[in-house]
């Protein structure tokens, strides 16, 4: 019955998330790193594309969670594991939490088939060329085997590099956070007062 | 046979697959044991040549197997020490003093009939208790449980056992939310809301000892902590501890904080709709989440897998070699001789008892005391045993101390659950991080 539509969608996704690992391992002669980078690559593309093409809105927010777990996972085969921890805590256990927890208070399971964001087709091609225009800009632009040094900085040079150079950003962000927080709050408080 | 045949007509689905899995797995390791042992060297150097991935391998596959025990264990636990607390007899009923309830629990959960409510999202409704015993599965895997013995050592630690925990709560939330029923969803959400509110006092608390420790590796921060009792960081974080505790129990779900799934007055919060082995998978994971939250307080606060002093080298290392013909001859001579001294009292004391009845009393008393000098030459030159075995009667301690919790204390409301996450414990937190900040600025390290 059902069982079998699952079986069926399980091998598919194994079938796409590790054929490009099997030849980057076989015939393009990689290392396991590299397998694992492009599974975890692999992973991330299709559960974006999930995130942008699924109808159920839920079923979008835990895809997002599965393309932010595979990018941290890509962080963690590229050395840099606070990385990887820091956006498992903040984008997977804060920012995709709220992102959940605001859509079913607000949401409900008879939702309008056609949803509020698939009706601005027109301004999101719009934006989506332009972002595809300046990805491709930057990517043409960057030099990357210095990224690749630099990305591999430990968490003791990133602390030294964020707690002395830049401090001051540092902390300015932090006030600005703090603003909003507290300006959250305010309007939260106020509009319960006028009711 | 028709006995065999109606109890697997019983089982579901996951059930059918579990008990054919056993079996086959069995099989499958002892056929690994035998070629292995067969063929020796080809195959050992064949796994130095793959060691990190099979290191890996062997760990990942020993924490999922550890979980089983250790969730059983501490079910029956609670069942007994909260029936002598309330003065009942408790589970008595299979196996010695009732200790195999909680296995009969395992078979029943199995057997149940696992339901998915009409209209509820099946997809999500499955993977939600995977995910949440999926997320405290993964935190064990950088708990050191004696020296060498852990699955993997990070050096963000710490760091990575609060991203793995918080997983849990978007496993919380599926639950909820796919259950297709209000009060689950509203148990989802409040769970949701307690769980990332008590995030914050607990990841503050470590903040102090962080400090102190410098290092975020939970092994690193086990070993800083060795030699004599005074040197645990409790004594140096009491506050730290103290907010520690109380914020693991709020994000383990244990009483007073159970309010996400308060049997007596919610139903069952987000679990409403779970049966059978999915209903088992969250049952499973809240016990192995005591554990887990037993183990890390003990790891960062009471010393790990070190003992409370250090040990006078009583050490009188046996070194077996050395005593030459005599090994043989006490192979072949103690055994008896020790059979014979054991079952001597029985014989001369007891002349009602025939003396093959002395003997074999005698033998057995024998066997004890071997197992009992082993027990005792492995515990003084094996370091892992040792520090295993303190550990585990640490976190037992711990582990206790949350089911005589559950048994005493009742339960608080949400408002005053909420209320003392973010006025009581957050700036407790703050002010155990400025207070200790300041001291390692007078004092030093």
């Amino acid at each position: 019955m059902g069982a079998w539509k699952y079986l069926l969608g399980t091998a598919l996704l194994a079938g796409i998330l590790l054929t490009p690992a099997l030849i980057v391992m076989g015939p393009a002669g990689g290392s396991f790193d590299d397998a694992l980078f492009v599974v975890l690559a692999a992973l991330m593309l299709v559960s974006g594309l999930a995130v942008v093409t699924m109808r159920d809105i839920i079923r979008c927010g835990l895809a997002m969670i599965v393309c932010f777990l595979a990018l941290a996972g890509i962080y963690g085969v590229a050395g840099s594991p606070l990385v990887a921890a820091a956006q498992v805590l903040v984008y997977v256990g804060a920012i995709s939490v709220l992102v959940l927890f605001a859509i079913m208070l607000t949401q409900s399971k008879r939702a309008p088939s056609r949803l509020v964001f698939q009706t601005q087709a027109g301004p999101a091609a719009v934006l989506a060329v332009v972002i595809a225009l300046m990805v491709t800009l930057t990517v043409t632009g960057t030099a990357w085997n210095e990224v690749a040094e630099r990305m591999r900085v430990g968490a003791s040079a990133l602390a030294a590099t964020l707690f002395a150079d830049y401090v001051l950003p540092f902390e300015i962000v932090s006030v600005l956070l703090l603003m909003a927080v507290v300006g959250g709050v305010f309007l939260a408080k106020r509009e319960e007062r006028g009711s | 046979m028709t006995v065999m045949s109606r109890a697997w007509g019983r089982l579901t689905l996951p059930g059918k697959v579990i008990f054919t899995a056993i079996p086959l797995l069995l099989a499958l390791g002892v056929a690994l044991a035998l070629v292995v042992g067969i063929l020796g060297g080809p195959i050992v150097e064949l796994a130095s040549q793959y060691g990190a991935v099979l290191r890996f391998l062997v760990a990942a596959t020993i924490i999922l197997v550890i979980t089983i025990p250790t969730a059983f264990l501490i079910i029956f636990m609670e069942m007994k020490i909260i029936a002598f607390m309330n003065l009942r007899v408790g589970p008595d009923r299979v196996g010695p003093w009732g200790t195999l309830l909680s296995v009969v629990h395992g078979l029943k959960v199995l057997m149940k009939e696992d339901f998915t409510p009409s209209r509820a999202d099946p997809l999500i409704f499955t993977l939600a208790p995977v995910v949440v015993y999926g997320s405290s599965v993964m935190t064990l895997v950088v708990l050191p449980f004696a020296p060498g013995l852990f699955a993997q050592d990070f050096n963000i630690g710490l760091l990575y056992f609060f991203a793995m925990g918080g997983l849990a709560v978007v496993g919380l939330l599926m639950a909820g939310w796919s259950s297709f029923n209000k009060y689950s969803l509203l148990g989802g959400l409040r769970s949701a809301a307690q769980m990332v509110s008590y995030e914050i006092p607990l990841t503050l608390s470590v903040a102090g000892l962080l400090l102190l420790a410098g290092t975020m590796s939970v092994n690193q921060l086990v070993a800083n902590q060795s030699g004599w009792f005074t040197n645990w960081y409790v004594f140096q974080q009491p506050l730290g501890f103290l907010i520690f505790f109380i914020a693991v129990t709020a994000e383990a779900n244990r009483t007073p904080f159970d309010l996400t799934e308060a049997d007596s007055e919610i139903v069952a919060g987000f679990a409403t709709e779970y049966s059978g082995m999915r209903f088992g998978f969250f049952f499973f994971a809240e016990y192995v989440n005591v554990f887990i939250v037993s183990a890390m307080t003990v790891a960062l606060f009471f010393g790990g897998w070190n003992a409370p002093f250090p040990f006078p080298a009583l050490a009188i290392l046996l070194d077996p070699g050395s005593l030459g013909i005599w090994l043989l001859l006490g192979i072949a001579i103690v055994p008896l001789v020790g059979t014979l001294v054991l079952s001597l009292p029985f014989l001369l004391t007891r002349s009602a008892m025939p003396a093959w009845q002395a003997i074999v009393l005698g033998f057995v008393l024998f066997n004890v005391a071997v197992v009992g000098l082993l027990g005792v030459w492995a515990f003084v030159s094996f370091d892992w045993v040792a520090g295993l075995l303190w550990f585990l009667a640490k976190t037992y301690v711990f582990v206790f101390t949350f089911v005589w919790m559950r048994a005493t204390l009742p339960r608080v409301r949400i408002d005053q659950l909420m209320g003392f996450a973010w006025k009581w414990l957050m700036p407790a937190a703050l002010l155990n991080l400025f207070v200790t900040a300041g001291a390692i600025l007078v004092v030093g390290r």
